[in-house]
């Protein structure tokens, strides 16, 4: 169902919601944008977080030899682009990892609509920040007045909201055209035909790459981890294909140059997941050139010329 | 809100090992006490708890007790023969496709070998199976006491790359020994072994006109899970660990990471 709502109908709706479940949102804490526990919804900044989400659902530092009893938990302000990592990561980890699969089904994602461009995401080049899979996805599309899609799943939230207007929903449509016009384009569209292999990007980053790991980290669609035994604990801990002992055995290791990790990272998120899951594993958020420290842009990759090596 | 119940197939679960066989300097086998419930091919998670965990292949055949052989490499390797209990978890992955074939050559370079062990005592002599299996040396060769149970089960062609005073049989690599294997033409091929013992091999049964589609090679990579989640295994677009580890030929060959 699509809902139309007020400032203060959105207030109330947080209400209603956080008597069934625990109530987390973006705050602003001098500057930096974090996800906390909050109490109301007057504490909600709408701003990008300056991490991904990734946590309410793949841990850190958790023992894999306990499935914790599940928290509801609702998550305010998170933005389409952050959202879209988990229904893509949902295809290849979603009813196998046990701890993601049940923090999944238990938490709520409330998604921010864009209205405008930010400065450097591409979210067009993958349909553009109206998600077509979410949970309740709120369009602030004019002061004061929000349209809001919900699934039938959390309809019983929404009991005497009135629902939006085709007038109202196509005025959201209207903007939301706007918005991918307006963004700078990047065309991601075949490229696991484009790409290749030799290509001399890899070769150009593995000079500049610092190896720290940052671009996965910041990756809301990166699932990769690492399990460690500490004491009578298996801990997992986010892993990265940039680091030589992602893929090191006893045996030797099948990606030993940084250029190899370079480009496994690029043709996992365009070619090896396309390929397999159908989708590419990268939402357009830019987080990983935001965060890097020498400026790898994956935007290059993806306009790049591989025609003309 | 739904509520779903879920295993946690992280946890494994707590087996005694009833028997420990020292088969060389650094390599043992040790069964445990549950049925094996397992296919050749597939493997374990193995793990000794506040060290770690390690993919191991299944030794034994479906109807026998739960076996490994292992050599003694790393941190968790090094543990495992000392334990009166281990942790394990799977099976995982898939198996030989032996049901499909009536006359299948496997081929086992080293610690390869566990999972043609596990074949040959699964197929019991019903079909024609040919064993190509090399070692570096004489005392590197793991199971020797059952070569001559071997030998009743399968065309078995033992092959070191270098002898010592006490060998009499072959010397030189598998690969060597591809071209004495009669009407290689129809038959199926099972390898497993270091990436160059395979990537020889496959050459030299494509020489011999072995379909590509009836030659399976089993792949090895980096694990953490085995079970398509923790994304450390893949070679191209698949996971090692779900969707192998047994791969056709003519569905990797054009993936440039095979042989690593
Ligand atoms: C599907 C599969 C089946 C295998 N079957 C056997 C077998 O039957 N017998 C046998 O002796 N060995 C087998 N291996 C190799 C075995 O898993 C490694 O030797 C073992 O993991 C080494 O662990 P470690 O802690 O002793 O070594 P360390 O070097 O201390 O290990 C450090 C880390 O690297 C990982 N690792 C190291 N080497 C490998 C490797 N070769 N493959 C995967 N992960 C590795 C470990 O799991 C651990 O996380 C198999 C590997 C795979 C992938
Ligand atoms: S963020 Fe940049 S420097 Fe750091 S690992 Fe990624 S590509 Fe290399
Ligand atoms: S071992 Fe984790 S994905 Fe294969």
């Amino acid at each position: 169902m699509i809902y139309s709502l007020n400032g203060h109908e959105i207030a109330e709706l947080f209400e209603r919601i956080k008597k069934d479940f625990e109530t987390y949102g973006t705050i602003d804490v001098q500057g930096d944008v974090i996800f906390s526990k909050i109490e109301k919804y007057h504490e909600l900044k709408i701003a990008r977080s300056d991490k991904p989400p990734k946590e309410f659902l793949i841990g850190r530092n958790e023992n894999v030899l306990t499935l914790p009893e599940p928290s509801k938990k609702a998550v305010f302000g998170v933005m389409s682009c952050d959202l879209k990592g988990f229904y893509i990561m949902d295809r290849q980890i979603y009813g196998k990892d046990p701890f993601y699969t049940i923090k999944r089904e238990n938490t709520i994602f409330v998604n921010y609509v864009c209205t405008e461009p930010c400065k450097t995401g591409f979210c067009s080049a993958f349909g553009g920040p109206l998600m077509d899979d979410y949970q309740i996805q709120v369009v602030n599309y004019e002061k004061d007045k929000y349209v809001v899609y919900v699934n039938d799943k959390y309809d019983s939230y929404f009991k005497g909201f009135k629902q939006a207007s085709n007038d109202e929903i196509s005025k959201v449509e209207n903007l939301m055209k706007r918005f991918n016009e307006k963004q700078e384009k990047h065309n991601v569209e075949g490229i696991e035909n484009r790409i290749k292999w030799n290509s001399k990007l890899w070769d150009k980053y593995a000079k500049i790459c610092i190896q720290c790991g940052a671009c996965n980290y910041s990756c809301p669609t990166c699932y990769c981890f690492d399990l460690n035994d500490v004491g009578d604990e298996r801990i997992r801990e986010w892993d990265s294909c940039i680091l030589a002992g992602f893929t090191r055995t006893s045996a030797g290791n099948p990606r030993e140059n940084l250029s190899s990790r370079l480009r496994q990272r690029f043709y996992h998120k365009f070619v090896y997941y396309k390929k397999s899951r159908g989708v590419y594993l990268c939402t357009g958020c830019n987080r990983c050139t935001d965060d890097c420290p020498v400026d790898i842009e994956i935007k290059e990759v993806i306009d790049h010329d591989y025609d003309s090596e | 809100m739904i509520t779903i119940t879920i295993a946690n197939n992280f946890k494994p679960r707590e087996e005694n090992i009833i028997e420990k066989t020292r088969e060389t300097n650094d390599v043992y086998t040790i069964e445990l006490a549950s049925d094996s419930n397992s296919l050749p091919g597939q493997f374990y998670e193995l793990s000794v708890l506040g060290i770690g965990e390690a993919p191991i292949s299944v030794a034994s055949s479906s109807t026998e007790r739960l076996k490994f052989t292992v050599r003694n490499i790393g941190h968790v390797t090094s543990k495992i023969f000392e334990q009166d209990r281990i942790g394990v978890r799977g099976p995982y992955g898939n198996h030989w496709p032996f049901e499909k074939y009536d006359r299948i050559l496997a081929i086992a370079g080293g610690i390869g070998v566990p999972p043609i062990r596990s074949l040959i005592h699964e197929l019991k002599g019903k079909k024609e199976l040919w064993v190509i299996y090399g070692a570096r040396t004489p005392s590197d060769l793991v199971y020797k006491y059952e070569f001559d149970q071997w030998k009743n089960l399968s065309n078995l062609i033992l092959t070191v790359d270098r002898g010592d005073e006490n060998w009499n049989g072959k010397v030189g690599l598998v690969t060597k020994f591809i071209s004495e294997i009669p009407n290689l033409k129809n038959m199926a091929a099972f390898l497993i072994g270091p990436p160059i013992m395979m990537e020889n091999s496959v050459k030299e049964l494509l020489k011999y006109e072995v379909s590509p589609e009836n030659i399976y090679l089993s792949l090895e990579r980096r694990m953490e899970c085995g079970f398509g989640v923790c994304g450390h295994c893949n070679v191209g677009h698949f996971y090692v660990c779900e969707d192998g580890p047994i791969f056709k030929y003519s569905e990797v060959r054009d993936l440039p990471e095979v042989f690593l």
